[in-house]
């Protein structure tokens, strides 16, 4: 039984470190929240629907272009939005609510266009299980979870190894004096809006495999907020950690207490995590990203 | 006209308001090659504010900016950097998370060509190109000696080097100008005459021409071949440092006598 429990927490918990991640980085970069995180992920689950039930194409193309649609989505929210705002010289709460405009905005659309109803991926995956010892665990979460933890793998080398990385890396330091440096500021902010929404892109499509696809499940995003907090706002791997130990916390409460007390719990944790120790596990002092 | 005879900087009229603050008022100015020049003038009298306008984090109101005869005025931080033009902070601005390796490694890699594919997949070309700036970021650290400080966080630095670090990222710009704001600020006067030959041995070895900001006179009066002193955003005075010390314009304004 526990060890059930904590195979489909951990599985849980890697759909939130992709959503985590990605809301991490942007905090890192540009200081505010991203409320339409989650929407990124809703709009990928969604255009991986369409490609595979309306236009009819296998299950995986379908679901690389929703991958590409929750990286575009989330670049055009940047082009089109957040970066107009930065030029405008605003101040950052502005950021924060254009996206949580930009958050609703998707919702409804989605609700408009696919009506409020739950829809499925057409195939018979998720039911199935495989006997190890007494525990019976989910092909589904044992598909998630290497799927996660190969694009998690993927995500952390180009952070720390490549340019790329490093370019984002000394601009969440500074951008200042990146800018002055001759790092493209822009341009790398540009691209991790596009890597964040891939990341969302791949969390929606298997957030819905498991749970469906609606209009408002975007709302998980909240839960990689969650998880930033827990981990420490804007790092990375404090985003992967919180984000596994949330997913982990989430199953027992619903396995062993109740499943309707899950949120609950979720929130009621956020809180007192503010109260009690605001910059995480991993310690990113919020004052110090001036 | 030569090469010879074409400034390394040259500042035509150059003006900049912040609402109905003349934050710099027709100011001109032309550095020759190997030039150590420097600004002076007491706080909020527009120093920060020209380097700001020369490395594009401002565009002039008006007046025209020339780098080597190129015109700049106005051009996006990144270019102006990729064009040649090295700087450093009043307040140290490091990437204070990342190695000292890492730190000059950033600026050193503006004309790589990388593209996502290939830096994953680390392409030979990729790695050699990855080889070479480390390379370079590691010679560039000998000069300023932190050689051996390769692996450690700029934030564990103690002041000075993070000063030299400072510098030395600047440097891997390959810059033509190097602006210093302030870079013997909070030092005591034996650093600051460390930092006076470090200078000089930075001028000679690179070829470069400087532009700084400085208060401390006897960096100035040890480093400055020429200086400027600027008031309320308008220049006061020009000469050598000597003349200029002893400019009564200056002293009045010095001594906050203008009112």
């Amino acid at each position: 039984m526990f060890l059930q429990q904590l195979v489909t927490g951990i599985s849980v918990g890697g759909i939130y470190a992709l959503l985590a991640t990605g809301y991490s980085l942007i905090y890192s970069l540009l200081d505010f929240s991203n409320w339409a995180h989650g929407e990124f992920a809703m709009v990928g689950a969604y255009v991986a629907i369409v490609f595979s039930t309306f236009v009819n194409i296998p299950f995986l193309p379908a679901a690389l272009l929703g991958i590409a649609g929750g990286a575009l989505i989330s670049y055009g929210c940047e082009k089109v939005t957040y970066r107009r705002i930065r030029r405008n010289g605003a101040p950052n709460m502005f950021l924060m609510i254009a996206a949580m405009g930009l958050s609703n905005m998707f919702q409804q659309a989605a609700n408009l266009i696919f009506s409020g109803q739950y829809r499925s991926y057409p195939f018979k995956l998720p039911v199935s299980t495989i006997k190890i010892g007494t525990a019976y665990i989910g092909v589904l979460d044992i598909i998630s979870l290497v799927i996660t933890a190969v694009v998690i793998v993927i995500l952390v080398y180009l952070i720390n190894k490549t340019q790329f990385g490093l370019n984002v890396r000394a601009i969440s330091c500074n951008a200042y004096a990146a800018k002055v440096l001759g790092v493209k500021v822009d341009k790398s902010i540009a691209q991790v809006f596009l890597l964040a929404g891939g990341l969302a892109g791949v969390a929606g499509i298997l957030y819905g495999m498991k749970y469906n696809v609606f209009p408002t499940m975007g709302n998980v995003g909240l839960k990689a907020f969650i998880a930033s907090v827990i981990g420490g706002l804007g790092s990375v791997p404090g985003a992967i950690v919180g984000a596994i130990i949330l997913g982990i916390l989430e199953t027992l409460v619903s396995g062993y207490i109740s499943s309707s007390l899950r949120d609950l719990f979720s929130f009621t944790l956020l809180i007192v995590l503010l109260l009690v120790k605001p910059s995480g596990l991993f310690g990113v002092d919020v004052q110090d990203k001036a | 006209m030569s090469n010879e005879n074409i400034p390394v900087l040259e500042m035509q009229n150059v003006e900049k308001h912040f609402g109905g603050v003349h934050a710099i008022d027709n100011f001109s100015l032309k550095l020759e090659k190997g030039q150590i020049h420097g600004l002076i003038g007491p706080n909020g009298a527009g120093k920060t504010t020209i380097f700001n306008n020369i490395t594009g984090i401002y565009a002039p109101d008006s007046g025209k900016i020339l780098l080597n005869g190129q015109d700049i005025t106005g051009s996006k931080p990144y270019k102006v950097a990729q064009l040649g033009i090295g700087r450093t902070f009043q307040n140290i601005r490091l990437f204070s998370n990342l190695s000292v390796l890492d730190n000059v490694v950033i600026a050193s890699n503006l004309d790589a060509s990388y593209n996502l594919p290939q830096a994953f997949f680390k392409t030979r070309k990729y790695k050699e190109r990855e080889k070479f700036l480390a390379e370079k970021a590691i010679d560039l650290l000998d000069v300023v000696g932190l050689a051996d400080k390769v692996n450690e966080k700029a934030s564990s630095l103690p002041y000075g080097h993070q000063r030299k670090l400072e510098i030395a990222r600047a440097m891997a710009l390959d810059p033509k100008l190097l602006l210093l704001d302030e870079p013997a600020a909070g030092m005591n006067e034996e650093e600051s005459l460390d930092l006076v030959n470090f200078v000089h041995q930075i001028r000679e070895r690179f070829d470069i021409t400087i532009l700084m900001i400085e208060h401390h006179m006897d960096v100035v009066t040890g480093l400055c071949d020429f200086c400027t002193v600027l008031n309320f955003g308008k220049t006061i005075a020009t000469g050598t440092p000597a003349e200029v010390k002893s400019n009564p314009e200056v002293i009045k304004a010095y001594l906050g006598g203008a009112d």
